[in-house]
């Protein structure tokens, strides 16, 4: 429901009448005097990248603008839920927009965000790894600035575990092998985190979900061997009790407690295992993200935040510029520095500030990105993502030796989301 | 006032008397629920019209340019899904199991609060603090409880159970946390209902010789039967939309998903506001069959004017 | 009435009961609570060592920047104000659903219900549109108003059912006995009617209270933001660790002021009777 701006104006009036109570304010626009206010609508980072990157960018514009951050909920779902309710009504106080790389799909086909070109597009995608400018990006053309990327790597035991398994398999029979001491660590209770597992295994088995908006994958061989890999370590002695209900906290929990040998997670792993457990922390080891087939190098996920323009501001042109700055290299570094997010830029890698953050295994980062599947880049990301959650969940359904029902499960549903049909 | 009142030409059928005390009670009446009443429409009126128009539609936030007249279709694809009768079983069947067990457990405590020789004001207040803890957050502290790695339940009565690995332990989990948060909502309402009783009708009671079971079933229970009614009425309005227990134990995964939990995925996740209306709708619709059946079958007349003693 | 030791003894054992049942799962968010992150998975229900570190963390940066401090008041601001109106509100049309004649009586009453049953979660999105046209987004009165919605029903048929069990006649025969209607209202019907009331303010109040839904989507900044929706906002030391620690702290400092209100109004729910209205 949108009304116009002179009923809007109208209303306002009535209304001011209760404002002098204080209890109602009316919606502000820009500053008339010169300097244009810009929100800039964000998850909030527990380190403070978000107020450190606003106010540097403020102070450089020279009182072109200011950048004021609103924070969404920390729950990526809910996030989605804020900015998608004041998208579809066309709010004019978004101006720029922390976007998760698989909203960009969603966004960009819902006319939501503007496009980047020329100049300014050049500008943010430079020296940006490809994956990342792909998670940006619908449609072959660019929608959002890159700015912080994540990846997921192996990360285990010194002490119980002389050298890292390269592939799914071994690392279970590894694990099997360890008996008390050997879980692997995951994130599979039913919501993104496990969208993300289930991608990255299909992805490294040498498959995709997804060929194109639209286009189903999931070739069958490839597909029933990342299954199985999951059925396997669902129904086996590696899998830590509550896998069926794991995410990233749990996971990190469980290792830092000591009960697992092997665990798949982002980069903040490894700094809260060493606040938190310094003795598992002294033993952690990292390697990259295991292989499904032993010859096919594995994809790693990839997740991160872009920075959007939206299609209602009313400061485009200076949001554009606002955007860029808060996406640049200067700003990277903040983010990595305070909260340990890797960097969009590939050329950032050999700085002091990475390099503190990730020691030893900053290289290793670069190279997951680099190698990284993303997930599918669709419109209808959300209902590909509850189809595929709601065919593998829980964990323990797919049987191993039989992954040819699961198979036609799976891709039934996600023919049926892709195509937005029925309940979900 | 009468008195001066020309005489009417012809006889009518009600005295005025009556009628001119009937309008201004009528007037009155109007008078004294019109804020209420103005209070409730003025914010859900254009809501739920919108959300039964839109149940009509095929709109989806992410395509705004496929926007279409659907007729029933989105009603149909909602009642022909298995999904949906799933999770409609697994409402209802939540929805049973608690209500019996708070109505049960609401009485005893609320006897407990009533009729306590010392600490009446520490009991009343705790049975009143489940209520008061935020639901999120309550839920979250039995996730955490029961989850095998980071609770204490496992610990305490021993075994390995993965309480969220299985169905029907999940639903016992479930069961337990909502039963914990809301039977302080009957215990209130019957308490109230029972602080009304009279006595005296006790002590006579009790001079004719009836048992304390026979006092409880032929004087208590009748008597609170106004305050039962309402108690149970919401409670199961309320139990029926079951979401926020189920979405931080399990996300609805194992099949324990609730209708609830269906038009929320429907409506936030995938956006379709067609299909997720219709749910909603349904779920309303569902929701007034169980009013309906209180009211008719259980005989709640709460609208009578005069108490009939 | 003789109490012997058996009576206290039993009763004992069932008030044990019953504050049992209510507090465990509370003293496990206390539990919570007071662990050190490190120890937050040891299994154990009594913490081995005591840490007040979430509890300062939830009051660090004083009224401004606090996560917590700016919400708390909201909430108590707001379900306050709301429950004073709703009360007022019910009662008016609850006397006269219970006492007067008039038609449309089971329309408001079939209305409220509908109201009451018709699942928030498709009112969020219209209201949200709504409530930006109109300014109210983000204040108080935004929440109010919701809040009033859709706790009028269930405080309407609390109301109608119990004033529908005083015996109005008592008024009657008490300006019979020479009170005036005022004295016979106020020292006769209100402390018949007090239970209902405090039963339905209680309601009201942990009803807003307890609110998320319309709290996390009406409101953008502390202007308005209650303690359930500022919740969404805590984060742990990174943006994938839960901050477990830090919203049982809010969960358990939250609960205090309920107690309050709790404690103030569990005893006028009996004040009535005891007060030997119904005996006089």
């Amino acid at each position: 429901m949108k009304f116009s701006r002179a009923m809007r104006a109208l209303i306002c009036l009535a209304a001011s009448a209760l404002a002098a109570a204080g209890l109602v304010a009316c919606g502000g626009g820009s500053d008339s005097s010169g300097s244009r206010d810009l929100t800039f609508f964000v998850a909030i980072q527990p380190g403070g990248t978000i107020e450190k990157v606003s106010e540097r960018c403020s102070e450089e514009s020279n009182g072109k603008y200011t950048i004021t951050p609103e924070f969404l909920p920390t729950d990526a779902s809910q996030q989605r839920e804020q900015l998608v309710r004041r998208l579809g009504a066309e709010d004019s106080s978004i101006d720029i927009v922390g976007m998760d790389v698989i909203w960009t799909g969603e966004f960009a086909n819902a006319g939501w965000v503007e496009e980047w070109t020329g100049a300014q597009k050049k500008q943010v995608t430079e020296k940006v790894f490809a994956n990342v400018i792909e998670t940006a990006s619908f449609e072959d053309k660019l929608y959002a600035a890159p700015f912080n990327t994540n990846t997921q790597l192996l990360w285990y035991r010194k002490d119980l575990v002389k050298k890292p398994p390269t592939t799914w398999d071994q690392m279970i029979e590894e694990a099997e092998g360890l008996k008390e001491a050997g879980s692997i660590q995951v994130q599979a209770n039913r919501y993104e985190g496990y969208m993300v597992l289930v991608n990255a295994l299909i992805e490294s088995a040498g498959t995709e979900i997804l060929s194109g908006p639209e286009e189903v994958d999931l070739e069958q061989k490839p597909t029933e061997k990342a299954l199985e890999v999951i059925g396997k370590l669902a129904n086996g002695g590696a899998a830590p009790p509550s896998l069926s209900t794991s995410d990233e906290d749990t996971a990190r929990l469980g290792f830092e407690g000591g009960e697992s040998a092997f665990m798949t997670n982002y980069t903040f792993a490894y700094a809260s295992a060493q606040a938190e457990a310094p003795e598992i922390g002294k033993e952690m080891g990292f390697a990259r993200f295991p292989r499904v087939e032993a010859n096919e190098p594995s994809k790693p996920p990839l997740g991160g935040f872009n920075l959007a323009v939206s299609a209602f501001s009313e400061n485009k042109d200076v949001a554009f510029e606002a955007a860029a700055c808060l996406a640049n290299d200067k700003s990277q570094k903040t983010a990595v520095e305070l909260d340990g997010l890797p960097p969009s830029r590939s050329d950032l890698y050999t700085d002091k500030a990475v390099t503190k953050a990730y020691p030893g295994f900053a290289q290793l980062v670069k190279e997951s990105i680099e190698a990284s599947g993303p997930r599918p880049t669709t419109p209808a990301y959300q209902d590909v993502s509850l189809a595929v959650q709601r065919a593998l969940h829980p964990p323990d359904k797919i049987d191993p030796e039989d992954t040819e029902s699961i198979y036609e499960e799976l891709k039934e549903n996600v023919e049926d989301a892709v195509k937005r049909e029925g309940l979900l | 006032m009468e008195a001066n009142a020309p005489a009417n030409p012809t006889p009518q059928k009600a005295a005025p008397k009556a009628s001119s005390r009937t309008r201004s009670e009528r007037k009155l009446g109007w008078m004294l629920c019109a804020p209420a009443v103005l209070a409730m429409l003025l914010v859900t009126a254009y809501p739920i019209v919108y959300a039964f128009i839109l149940s009509l539609q095929n709109v989806d936030l992410r395509f705004p340019d496929e926007n279409s007249f659907a007729g029933l279709s989105n009603y149909v694809t909602v009642l022909t899904s298995d999904l949906w009768w799933t999770d409609l079983f697994n409402t209802v069947f939540l929805m049973i199991v608690t209500v019996s067990i708070e109505l049960v457990l609401g009485m005893a405590i609320a006897l407990v609060m009533h009729r306590a020789i010392f600490g009446r004001g520490v009991v009343r207040t705790s049975v009143l603090i489940p209520y008061g803890i935020i639901t999120v957050v309550a839920a979250f502290a039995w996730q955490f409880a029961f989850a095998p790695e980071t609770g204490f339940v496992n610990n305490l009565i021993g075994g390995e159970t993965d309480w969220f690995g299985e169905r029907f332990t999940s639903f016992v989990v479930i069961i337990l946390a909502e039963v914990w948060k809301t039977t302080p909502f009957m215990a209130l309402l019957l308490l109230a209902g029972l602080v009304t009783i009279d006595g005296q009708l006790y002590e006579a009671a009790r001079v004719d010789g009836a048992s304390a079971w026979q006092r409880f079933t032929r004087i208590t229970l009748p008597l609170m039967k106004p305050a039962i009614l309402v108690a149970l009425l919401f409670r199961t309005l309320d139990a029926f939309r079951v979401f926020d227990s189920i979405f931080i134990m399990t996300r609805g995964a194992l099949d324990t998903e609730s209708v609830s939990i269906l038009g929320y995925n429907q409506l936030i996740s995938r956006l379709n506001l067609g299909l997720g209306s219709a749910v909603s709708v349904l779920i309303f619709v569902c929701v007034f069959l169980i009013a309906l059946l209180f009211v008719k079958g259980l005989g709640a007349k709460l609208e009578e004017g005069r108490p009939g003693g | 009435m003789e109490r012997s030791g058996r009576d206290y003894a039993l009763w004992t054992i069932a008030i044990a009961l019953v504050v049992i049942f209510a507090l465990i799962p509370v003293l496990w968010l206390i539990s919570i609570s007071l662990k050190p992150p490190e120890a937050l998975t040891d299994q154990r229900f009594i913490p081995s060592e005591v840490s007040f570190d979430n509890y300062k963390s939830l009051f660090e940066g004083g009224i401004d920047d606090s996560p917590f401090i700016k919400p708390l008041i909201n909430s108590i601001g707001i379900a306050l104000i709301t429950t004073a109106i709703s009360i007022v509100l019910a009662s008016f049309c609850a006397y006269a659903i219970a006492r007067l004649e008039f038609p449309g009586k089971r329309l408001i009453l079939a209305g409220a219900l509908a109201i009451a049953m018709f699942p928030p979660i498709s009112t969020v999105g219209p209201l949200f549109d709504m409530w930006r046209t109109l300014g109210l987004y983000d204040t108080w009165l935004g929440l109010i108003i919701p809040y009033l919605t859709f706790s009028l029903p269930l405080a309407i048929y609390v109301l109608v059912a119990f004033f529908r069990e005083i015996p109005w006649e008592l008024e009657q025969a008490a300006q019979v006995d020479g009170a005036t209607p005022f004295q016979a209202f106020s020292k006769v019907i209100v402390p018949l009617a007090a239970p209902g009331v405090f039963t339905a303010a209680i309601l009201v109040f942990i009803f807003c209270w307890n609110d998320f839904l319309f709290a996390i989507s009406l409101t953008s900044s502390d202007a308005s933001r209650t303690v359930p929706a500022a919740l969404a906002f805590f984060t742990g030391e990174s943006s994938f660790t839960a901050p477990t620690g830090s919203i049982a702290a809010a969960a358990v400092v939250v609960t205090v002021p309920i107690i309050v209100f709790v404690l103030i109004f569990q005893r006028r729910i009996v004040a009535g009777l005891t007060a030997g209205a119904v005996k006089g």
